[in-house]
């Protein structure tokens, strides 16, 4: 039946043609092109190209703004991750009480809400929102007896500011998340624990925070890589200002290929990202293997 | 004592009091948190809203206007609104078909049919599930103007194109479906695209509208992409649009561009309206496999 299986074999090809034709031309082919024009200087104007080695970056690794947008890019994600990670842990396990029901749809809605919204559209939001004298936060800080608070123009609050409304946006995906792990403790395990008279908090970290623990790893993980490639609230709210106290590394990358039109550089710093991005998938993967077998996964 | 099972008639006063009895006071502080927390994460939407809908500075006016005069001067103004909000929803319209179309191919052949290769062509299409959008920027700023389609919405439609996170999903889906039917078909001797579309395709109705959803809203929420492919207002979708807006107007017509946003949100919270369930388990499901 040698036939049958080549048509077979011909029907597969085929059926994935499509898909995968895109994928090369739109996603795998220009990942190799962008490892290729990291080694290269290259003149938009008559399209020549010269292989320079690692001097792009060799560039970026001896610009001190390549390294004050890196480490803008981690305080951003050490702060978004306790913000997203904790918080919409927190409220999961404060939503996996008896609610009624009408009452937990009206607040999966509110709190699930922002994360479909484009963050380019709530970010201006939030840009009228913190706007110092005629901000709407600021009038009830006022109200309230306090001074006005400069949300995105003084260099230390503005990072603040922006991990504010990162954490507004994607927390209720990290809640959702939390929620569906939080149902799939065993229910026989918690009825024993009320049987014991367990208090609360026991069972919280004997039973339900060691059972979602790799939940909670993937999470973070996400949230990591996430954070890494945060562009488009910062750029609508500050655009990396006041100075550059809040400039990311996509941020850098762009004004690198895009505003200055040095593509090599821009390369070379895009692909410190996706190190940056293996990295943390390789942490998560060993770490993983030590969260062991605790469930869900 | 779990939740009680009502009939399917009960009355709005039988489902209140029902709702009623099932609060357990010891909860009440947990709820009240919670609900203060809802309320806030509402705020900057309810603000939105109020403000684009703030009624005109000169009061009422004769003849009367139902929509806020805001809305004129978005239709009228120098930026065309309404054509990027055609634009919008044009480009996240054909990438979603033609996602849908192309990964539920795929994830028939990657799930139903034995080919030489199939594994290794899966595992490399997973690869680019690590790829962060921002690297490939630059290599597509080529692609494009080599194929002549800088500042077109081609250029947004066709990186949304290549979207393997929608491939491993419906064959994840697909592996679950029983395949008895498929294989009766063939003995029957229909071909490959009839099975496809008459059999396999028929049974995906949920995972097609969950993934439906969420490329149709990633397109719609796309930023990086237009803002460096994009120039002229004739091609130029909305998130980038309201950026020229916001350059255009300025905060003293703050009211406009809520007005903008207010619009630009609505159709997102038409679908989330309508689709809850769905998007909320798609993304549950991300995270933890059953």
């Amino acid at each position: 039946m040698a036939t049958l299986e080549k048509r077979e074999a011909r029907a597969g090809y085929a059926f994935i043609l499509p898909a995968y034709t895109l994928y090369l031309a739109f996603l795998l082919l220009p990942l190799i092109a962008a490892l290729g024009l990291s080694f290269v200087q290259m003149d938009r104007l008559n399209w020549e190209i010269d292989f320079v080695g690692f001097e792009n970056f060799y560039w970026i690794f001896t610009d001190p703004r390549f390294w004050t947008t890196f480490r803008n890019t981690f305080l951003f994600i050490s702060m978004a991750v306790i913000g997203n990670v904790g918080m919409g842990l927190i409220i999961a396990l404060m939503l996996d009480t008896k609610i009624p029901k009408y009452l937990l749809y009206f607040l999966r809605l509110a709190y699930f809400l922002p994360v479909l919204v484009s963050l380019a559209f709530v970010s201006f939001i939030w840009k009228f929102l913190y706007s110092t004298d005629l901000g709407i936060i600021n009038y009830y800080l006022r109200g309230l007896g306090f001074e006005n608070v400069p949300w995105l123009t003084s260099s230390s609050m503005a990072m603040i500011s922006v991990v504010i409304v990162d954490v507004w946006k994607n927390m209720g995906f990290f809640i959702i998340i939390f929620l569906a792990a939080l149902q799939g403790v065993p229910k026989n395990l918690l009825e024993a624990a009320a049987i014991d008279d367990a208090s609360t908090w026991a069972i919280l970290t004997r039973i339900k925070l060691p059972f979602i623990a790799p939940v909670i790893l993937f999470c973070v993980t996400y949230a990591t890589i996430g954070g890494l490639q945060v562009f488009d609230s910062i750029k609508i709210m500050t655009d990396g200002g006041p100075g550059d106290a809040t400039r990311s590394v996509v941020m850098y990358m762009v004004s690198e290929a895009f505003g200055i039109g040095d593509l090599g550089t821009g390369a070379a710093s895009a692909l410190t990202l996706l190190i940056a991005i293996t990295a943390v998938i390789a942490i998560q993967m060993f770490l993983s293997r030590r969260v062991g077998a605790g469930g869900a996964r | 004592m779990g939740p009680q099972i009502l009939p399917a008639n009960a009355t709005l006063t039988q489902r209140l009091a029902s709702a009623f009895r099932a609060i357990h006071w010891r909860n009440t502080v947990t709820m009240t948190i919670l609900i203060i927390g809802a309320l806030l994460m509402l705020a900057p939407f309810m603000w939105t809203f109020s403000t684009s809908l703030r009624p005109p500075a000169e009061g009422f006016r004769l003849p009367p206007s139902f929509l806020p005069t805001e809305f004129e001067t978005l239709r009228d103004g120098p930026i065309p609104f309404l054509p990027m909000y055609w634009n919008s929803f044009l480009v996240a319209a054909i990438t979603t078909i033609g996602v849908v179309l192309t990964s539920s191919m795929a994830a028939f052949a990657f799930s139903r049919l034995r080919f030489p290769a199939s594994n290794l062509l899966f595992y490399l299409l997973l690869l680019g599930l690590m790829v962060p959008p921002a690297l490939v920027l630059i290599p597509l700023f080529f692609v494009m103007a080599q194929l002549g389609l800088m500042d077109t919405i081609w250029s947004l439609v066709l990186p949304g194109l290549a979207n393997p996170l929608a491939v491993f999903m419906m064959r994840e889906f697909m592996k679950s479906q029983p395949r008895e039917y498929e294989e009766s078909a063939f003995v029957d001797g229909a071909s490959y695209w009839t099975i496809f579309w008459r059999i396999s395709l028929p049974q995906m109705g949920p995972p097609i509208a969950a993934l439906s959803i969420i490329v149709f809203t990633t397109s719609w929420n796309n930023f990086l992409l237009p803002l460096v492919f994009i120039r002229s207002f004739e091609s130029m979708t909305l998130p980038v649009g309201i950026l020229s807006l916001f350059g255009s107007y300025g905060p003293q017509q703050l009211s406009v561009i809520l007005a903008a946003v207010s619009l630009a949100v609505l159709p997102l919270l038409v679908v989330f309206l309508v689709a809850q369930r769905f998007i909320v388990e798609s993304i549950a499901g991300t995270g933890v496999k059953k």
